[in-house]
């Protein structure tokens, strides 16, 4: 209504001005130059003109976008905001060229920003979409086509500007112009790789990896370019200050996408080598992906936890966090560095007898742990590779730990001996998933009456045989550790195997499996406090009490809510999304009716609470 | 095939209207839109919030399952958790590694193998308990502690005013 009022207040401005001076030359040449000369016409002028450039923009925004969204516009405003304030110093250091023609480019400028704003905002709402009309195609294909054409048309108009009269103004304009187009190649290439996502009938693995790089490489440019500027204007003018934050803006998104495509990189290194195909029986057996909650089918990997995801789901969720999303294991640190952090606890346990072992090496021997990833831990691999086996299947499991126990300590072993024959044979099945939990299996002998005098003077001393020995009875503590890992994970398949066939049961797997994830990350003696240090969500809570089984309340504690419902959604439903595209209007109708029903009974309750509880 | 954020929603949609739990609604405010839902909660029964309906919007991130969703209820409601404005603190809408509060383990934290669901069932237990220890709203936390009575009676306020009396 004030915009209104604004725009025809102007315009009755505008045409008494130019009846004005009409009425004073009867000709048009003369009124034009009385015009010009007359300081408050050309306020009422410019004024309509700024109303004009508002007009037209509305016109526009009408013709490409339609209406706005809410989050659009004050996505807008924001920018606008600070693209006025840039503006504004940018004057400052342009104050000799300023002009009204200078002051219209700026606004042009300006005026051709935001609808690059806009179109970068409309494009990635496609992806929030699930209906995509052919009008938003039109719109957004000719609006990006007007954008380009109007993007290289002022580039060029700035470069030849340049060349024939030297460094201007139009320099910033220039490096505005390519900053904008860039954005608009960024934009564009969204627009298909969205497009191309859309017509697929099955997920584009590869989407997010092409958006990454295409990051990375308009981002690059688009660094170098402010780099470029800077330079130049350093040279020629003085520090731009306007541009600075934007530099900057721009720097750091460049630095994230750096650090996204290396994060998404190491993902896809360890997906390859570090974790094995998820099996079709484990395919079978397991039913939805707890990431996009939809069936796996094919292309599946396996976690050292034994949980199973998409590879593409795992994928984008280890660029962010290198866990287990459903145990949250630490899966990088886990599989390897597990072992000098498990063999910690083990080492102090061990030798009461010994003063010169327990503080690992770290202060003690300062050259020592330098060797310690590669040379002095040789059993590093086993794990790796015996849970690839795992995977195949429980028996060879039991045959890859033999060998692998035998051709790490076995023999020059003392101890061991006695102690590996049970971990094989222990019959995984009979264990009930309770007693498991609260006693970590194989525990190293609390004392150390097994060894000889011998050996515990081998390692007594500070020469080298003396840490050789020390070194030796570590490793055979590793062995152990690998073992109780081997027989955890056995463990695991075991029970998945046993709980794949209803998902109620899966759910039981799923608790089994948090304390063994606390047991192989951390000392066993912290399995207890980490359980009873989680008091955030662990409170008993009224609503949910109820239908919970007890015992995944017990084991749960640690999580809170993350317990049960998570696989219940029925199989059949998570196939097709077109099918749920045409459904969604079936679900309005049921969200309708649900929302009509709550609300009634509100409505009810309201009443009696009305009725009974306050006579006022 | 639209992206997998969508998808998710869409999954997580269906199963909230085919297997409502009790005293939860939840949806999309707008069908052309997955990413910003509207929620009505039922205040716990036997809690001070009993009675009271709970509106609340959630707003999903672009890679939804990977981020958390935000919280912020549209109504007033003073509750040690919830900043004044609406917006709601606890841990399951937290990723690890962004930790307001500094106490949390990441145990407790958003992962994938969250949903709407226990996001909104985890709200109704902070209704149903407070947790003064890590307070959004010093105010709220400090009266519950100190004043119950006091807080029961703002509680049974927001309760009216939630239904409209
Ligand atoms: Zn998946
Ligand atoms: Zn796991």
């Amino acid at each position: 209504m004030k915009s209104l009022l604004l725009t025809f207040g102007s315009l009755a401005l505008t045409a008494g001005v130019v009846a004005n001076a009409y009425m004073q030359n009867k000709q048009f040449y003369p009124s034009v130059v009385y015009i010009t000369k007359s300081s408050p016409s050309m306020a009422v002028l410019y004024v309509q003109a700024f109303v004009c450039v508002i007009l037209m923009g509305k016109l526009m925004r009408k013709i490409f976008f339609g209406q706005l969204r809410a989050a659009e516009m004050e996505h807008l405003i924001e920018r606008s905001w600070y693209a006025v304030t840039e503006t504004c110093l940018a004057f400052t250091v342009f104050r000799d060229d300023f002009s009204p023609r200078f002051v219209a480019l700026f606004t042009l400028l300006l005026f051709l920003k935001c609808f690059h704003w806009l179109a970068e905002d409309r494009i990635d709402y496609m992806e929030r979409s699930p209906i995509i009309s052919w009008l938003f195609h039109i719109r957004a294909l000719s609006l990006l086509a007007f954008l380009a054409c109007s993007d290289v048309f002022f580039i060029n108009h700035a470069y030849y500007h340049t060349l024939i009269k030297g460094a201007s103004v139009q320099l910033v304009f220039g490096f505005e112009y390519a900053i904008l187009l860039m954005v608009l190649l960024h934009i564009f290439v969204k627009y298909v790789l969205h497009t191309v996502d859309v017509q697929n009938e099955n997920p584009w693995e590869n989407k997010a990896i092409y958006l990454l790089y295409t990051e990375l490489l308009l981002g690059f440019i688009k660094v170098v370019l402010y780099m470029l500027f800077l330079a130049i204007m350093v040279k020629v003018h003085t520090f731009p200050l306007f541009a600075i934050r934007p530099m900057y803006l721009t720097m750091r998104v460049f630095k994230k996408a750096l650090n996204d495509v290396v994060m998404s990189r190491r993902a896809i290194r360890n997906m390859n080598t570090l974790y094995p195909d998820a099996t079709p029986e484990e395919l079978s057996a397991s039913d939805v992906c707890i990431i996009c909650r939809e069936e796996m089918v094919s292309s599946c990997k396996k976690l050292p936890c034994n949980h199973i995801f998409h590879k593409s789901c795992l994928r984008s969720w280890f660029q962010r966090q290198q866990s287990c999303p459903t145990c949250r294991m630490d899966i990088i640190h886990s599989p390897r560095p597990q072992s000098p952090q498990a063999a910690q606890p083990a080492a102090p346990a061990a030798p009461p007898q010994q003063p010169p072992v327990p503080p690992f090496p770290a202060a003690a021997f300062p050259g020592f742990p330098a060797a310690f990833p590669g040379a002095a831990w040789p059993p590093q691999h086993p794990p790796a590779s015996s849970s690839a086996s795992v995977a195949s299947s429980t028996s060879t499991t039991t045959t890859s730990f033999s060998t692998s126990a035998s051709t790490s300590d076995t023999a020059n072993n003392p101890f061991m001996p006695g102690m590996m024959p049970p971990m094989p044979f222990m019959p995984p099945f009979m264990m009930p998933p309770m007693s498991f939990g609260m006693s970590p299996p194989p525990v190293p002998p609390a004392d150390f009456s097994g060894l000889t005098d011998e050996e515990l003077r081998a390692m007594e001393g500070e020469e080298r045989e003396n840490l050789e020995a020390r070194v030796q009875c570590l490793r055979n503590i590793h062995t152990l550790l690998d073992a109780a890992m081997l027989q955890i994970q056995q463990y695991t398949t075991v029970v998945s195997r046993m709980g794949g066939l209803d998902t109620a049961s899966t759910s039981t797997v799923w608790s089994a499996e948090r304390p063994t994830a606390s047991a192989m990350s951390s000392k066993s003696s912290n399995i207890a406090t980490s359980n009873s240090s989680d008091p955030m969500m662990a409170a008993p809570n009224p609503v949910d009490t109820s239908n919970k089984p007890d015992d995944s309340e017990v084991l749960e504690g640690a999580v809170g809510y993350t317990v049960p419902t998570e696989t219940v959604l029925p199989s059949g439903e998570s196939g097709a999304a077109q099918q749920d595209s045409e459904d969604s209007s079936e679900l309005g109708e049921i969200r309708r009716r649900r929302l009509e029903k709550f609300s009634n009974k509100m409505q009810e309750q309201a009443k009696t609470d009305n009725n009974g509880g306050t006579p006022d | 095939m639209a992206g997998s954020a969508l998808k998710r929603l869409m999954a997580e949609y269906k199963q909230l209207t085919l297997n409502p739990p009790e005293g939860i609604v939840a949806g999309p405010v707008d069908e052309e839109n997955f990413f910003e839902w509207e929620a009505l909660i039922t205040g716990p029964e036997e809690t001070c919030f009993e009675g009271g309906v709970f509106a609340a919007k959630l707003t999903f991130p672009s890679d939804y399952p990977l981020s958390p969703p935000k919280m912020k209820f549209t109504c007033d409601i003073f509750h040690p958790n919830i900043y004044s404005d609406g917006r709601v603190c606890i841990s399951i809408l937290h990723a690890p590694g962004d930790d307001p509060m500094g106490y949390e383990s990441s145990a407790e934290r958003w992962s994938p193998v969250q949903s709407v669901e226990k996001i909104l069932l985890s709200v109704v237990s902070m209704l149903a308990e407070p947790n003064d220890e890590s307070a959004a709203n010093v105010d709220a936390a400090k009266t519950w502690r100190d004043n119950r009575a006091r807080f029961n009676e703002i509680a049974h306020q927001t309760v009216r005013k939630s239904l409209g009396l």
